[in-house]
């Protein structure tokens, strides 16, 4: 009997499959669900492989945890990443704001990606050459892979000045008169009082309420440098800073901006400029899905026409008369850990994921820009009318610093911005006190110069 | 007899083995974090948890180059006095009095009443606050200021953010001083308030030379607990004012929260909350030197039935 058991228990196991061996990857990333696709892309692109793998009689299966966060914003996100990385709990594979790969290229949480690139050439020879800036560490080498690509711009709303009487050769030709340089900043403003003033509004102009990029825009249009092209360094120049710190500080004094916008929430803000409350509200182009979206009370046309006429987009306006706008683009990135057990299979599946059918998927859907160029020509992305108006918007963009240090100088500028606003500091005070912080936190990292010219 | 040794043994053993629990719990919760607190406190660890050398930046900052210490210490102690005075002592002995002065019935429905801040959940009262402040002409505040008095919309949480966070902390802060004096109240002799009444006591003399001494040891007692609460708490105004505008509404406890989380400059919140610890110290040790260890344990001077 015993024999008879032992006989049928080794035939069976000779009969089963010896199990695959699983490769466990963990996969990380902001929740949010305007963009599934920056995880998904990475799963779906574990099936290809696993696919590849069985087709090749490879007896491996990639399997994803995928971990989404719930943190305020991504840098309470990239902050909480660092504690994770700092026990060795981090993940394989995560996204990340560009601007901290700096941070995490310095501590080694952020793998060298330059062999890796170049070992595949076929995902990532059409990635549009200046993104690659955008993931480029102190040392100077490549540490991320762009996930996206977005521009910042200025929304307003048409159907106001309408209301006020401007004539449609105006209110079309505003992008146009601020690529030229004729309409400033100060023009903006003057126009947003008077849409307020005139009753068209109740709010002339909202930003957003936390620490973010958009608002650095308008220093760039103010002509601040917060890098020194001879040192590499982060700098203060003080005259440009004081100088746009200047023009939030007139608003608020004007009434164009409430005073306690940093106050608001992210609803309020977004309400007000859906419900028509607000004349212009600076985001990012990916703002259009909730624009266009069913949320906050009221809906918008959705096509192309419908919203065009309702709605136009600006850069930062120039400062002076006759100057440049200033264009911003904030890609989201892949980066993979250098601790990582499997770096060809991490580095495989980011490569998959980049290419134009992953991809478009995300672009589409999120109203983000494309990051290949064979993307642009996929018909999903033709048919999205958003992205490709945005498009163009990208000539001329550019980045925030990836120095490891930047995400600390914006929290100490944006703490500025909402002292001028909220009328506790003068620009100038403010300056003062930005240059204060700067030199306690940062001390030799920062220099601190009177104006960026010098 | 010699056997009669061995219990001995063992109740020497046994104070250690029944004050383990509470030992390992304060040695992990209290002492354990005061060390690495001290600990960090020398190192220049930042955003990355990384240590990379030991220094003493951490304390030249505090002393010298930080220009924010002084707005900060200054508006802590706003904070701490005006909510304990207003508040945590005085509105608190005035509850305490006034409900005990009515009916039983109104008094515990006051009581009741003034006990639902400290029931509700933080955030829930927080957001409350945030409504009731609100700048917009919709906000409760503001109802009644437009409303009623015709006055132009106010913006507290902007324009007098301290004020807002004050009222805030002092209506939660306020039942503790009501309940613990409801019942120093409760507990003094119906005796003698008749006897005070029969010499021709009038109201006020009754308060005065009656109840108003039986509280001065809870009072005390009061003030000093709540002192160092209010120091060391800061979720109200987190939820509240988030410590802003800029930092007009942050309080001590809170910067060292602002300056280790939200910047990840781990290392000076560190060096930043020793400070805070060696006043708590200080300020008990200052409390036993001048009331004594046994303040709340001394024989009442009423007679208790």
């Amino acid at each position: 009997m015993f024999r008879k058991i032992a006989i049928l228990a080794t035939a069976l196991l000779t009969a089963l499959p010896a199990s695959a061996e699983e490769i466990h990857l963990k996969m990380w990333t902001l929740v949010d669900r305007d963009t599934p696709y920056r995880e998904q892309n990475i799963v779906d692109a574990a099936k290809v492989l696993n696919a590849e793998y069985k087709a090749a009689g490879i007896d491996k299966t990639i399997v994803i945890d995928v971990n989404r966060g719930n943190q305020k914003g991504w840098d309470a996100y990239a902050l909480d990443m660092l504690k994770a990385f700092a026990v060795k709990q981090g993940p394989d594979i995560y996204t990340l704001p560009h601007e901290w790969i700096g941070k995490f290229a310095e501590n080694g949480y952020a793998m060298n990606m330059e062999a890796a690139i170049a070992a595949r050439p076929w995902a990532f020879n059409d990635v549009l050459p200046n993104l690659w800036e955008s993931v480029r560490a102190s040392d100077g080498k490549i540490h991320g892979v762009p996930q996206d690509a977005e521009i910042r711009m200025f929304f307003y709303n048409k159907d106001m000045l309408r209301k006020i009487g401007k004539d449609e050769a105006f209110i079309d030709g505003l992008p146009a008169a601020v690529e030229r340089g004729d309409f400033t900043l100060d023009d903006l403003t003057a126009l947003a009082k008077e849409v307020k003033d005139k009753g068209a509004a109740e709010y002339g102009m909202l930003h957003r309420p936390n620490v973010g990029i958009d608002y650095l825009m308008v220093f760039k249009s103010f002509g601040v440098k917060f890098v020194d092209p001879k040192t590499g360094k982060l700098m203060l120049p003080k005259k440009e800073m004081q100088n746009a710190l200047a023009w939030y500080e007139t608003n608020a004094k004007e009434g164009v901006t409430p005073i306690d916008n940093t106050a608001m929430s992210w609803d309020a803000i977004k309400t007000a400029f859906k419900q028509e409350k607000a004349f212009i509200f600076h985001q990012g182009v990916w703002a259009v899905a909730w624009q266009t979206g069913d949320a906050l009370g009221v809906s918008w046309p959705k096509d192309e026409a419908g919203y065009t006429h309702k709605i136009g987009w600006l850069p930062a306006p120039a400062a002076v008369k006759g100057g440049k706008p200033a264009n911003l683009s904030h890609p989201i990135i892949y980066a993979i850990n250098p601790g990582t057990k499997y770096p060809d299979v991490a580095a495989d599946l980011v490569a998959i994921a980049t290419t134009p059918y992953f991809n478009v998927r995300h672009a589409v859907i999120s109203n983000h820009t494309a990051i290949t160029h064979a993307e642009t020509a996929l018909p999903a992305y033709k048919a999205n009318w958003v992205v490709s108006l945005a498009s163009p918007m990208m000539e001329g963009a550019d980045f925030v610093p990836n120095n490891p240090q930047f995400s600390d100088y914006n929290k100490v500028l944006f703490t500025g911005l909402q002292a001028v606003e909220t009328g506790k500091m003068t620009a100038a005070q403010a300056v003062g006190f930005i240059a204060d912080e700067l030199d306690l936190q940062l001390g030799d990292a920062v220099e601190i110069h009177d104006s960026a010219a010098e | 007899m010699s056997q009669a040794f061995v219990p001995v043994r063992c109740r020497r053993a046994r104070p250690a083995l029944f004050l383990a629990p509470a030992a390992s719990l304060l040695l992990l919760f209290f002492l354990a974090p005061i060390v690495i607190d001290v600990g960090i406190a020398f190192t220049n660890m930042g955003e990355s948890l990384k240590v990379t050398a030991w220094t003493l930046k951490n304390f030249d900052r505090i002393l010298g180059a930080d220009r924010m210490i002084p707005l900060i210490l200054l508006t802590t102690f706003l904070y701490v006095t005006a909510t304990l005075f207003f508040f945590n002592v005085g509105l608190g002995v005035v509850l305490a009095i006034t409900t005990t002065a009515v009916s039983d019935r109104l008094g515990a429905l006051f009581r009741g009443i003034w006990i639902l801040p400290r029931m509700s959940p933080a955030v829930i009262y927080a957001l409350l606050w945030i409504w009731v402040v609100d700048s917009s002409p919709q906000g409760l505040l503001n109802q009644v200021v437009t409303g009623i008095f015709g006055l132009a919309p106010l913006n507290l949480r902007n324009d007098h953010p301290l004020l807002v966070i004050i009222l805030a902390n002092g209506f939660v802060g306020a039942s503790f001083a009501m309940v613990v004096l409801t019942s120093t109240i409760r507990s003094i002799p119906e005796h003698l308030f008749h006897a005070a009444r029969v010499d021709g006591a009038s109201e006020w003399s009754v308060l005065r030379f009656v109840v108003l001494p039986s509280l001065k040891g809870p009072v005390w007692f009061i003030t000093i607990y709540q002192a160092l609460s209010l120091l060391v708490t800061f979720e109200y105004i987190l939820l509240i004012t988030n410590g802003g505008p800029v930092y007009d509404s942050t309080t001590y406890a809170l910067y060292v929260y602002r300056r280790a989380f939200e910047g990840g400059h781990y290392a000076y919140g560190a060096a930043l909350a020793i400070a805070l610890m060696l006043f708590g110290v200080c300020f008990t040790l200052l409390q036993w030197r001048l009331f004594g260890d046994g303040m709340n344990r001394t024989r009442p001077r009423i007679e208790v039935l």
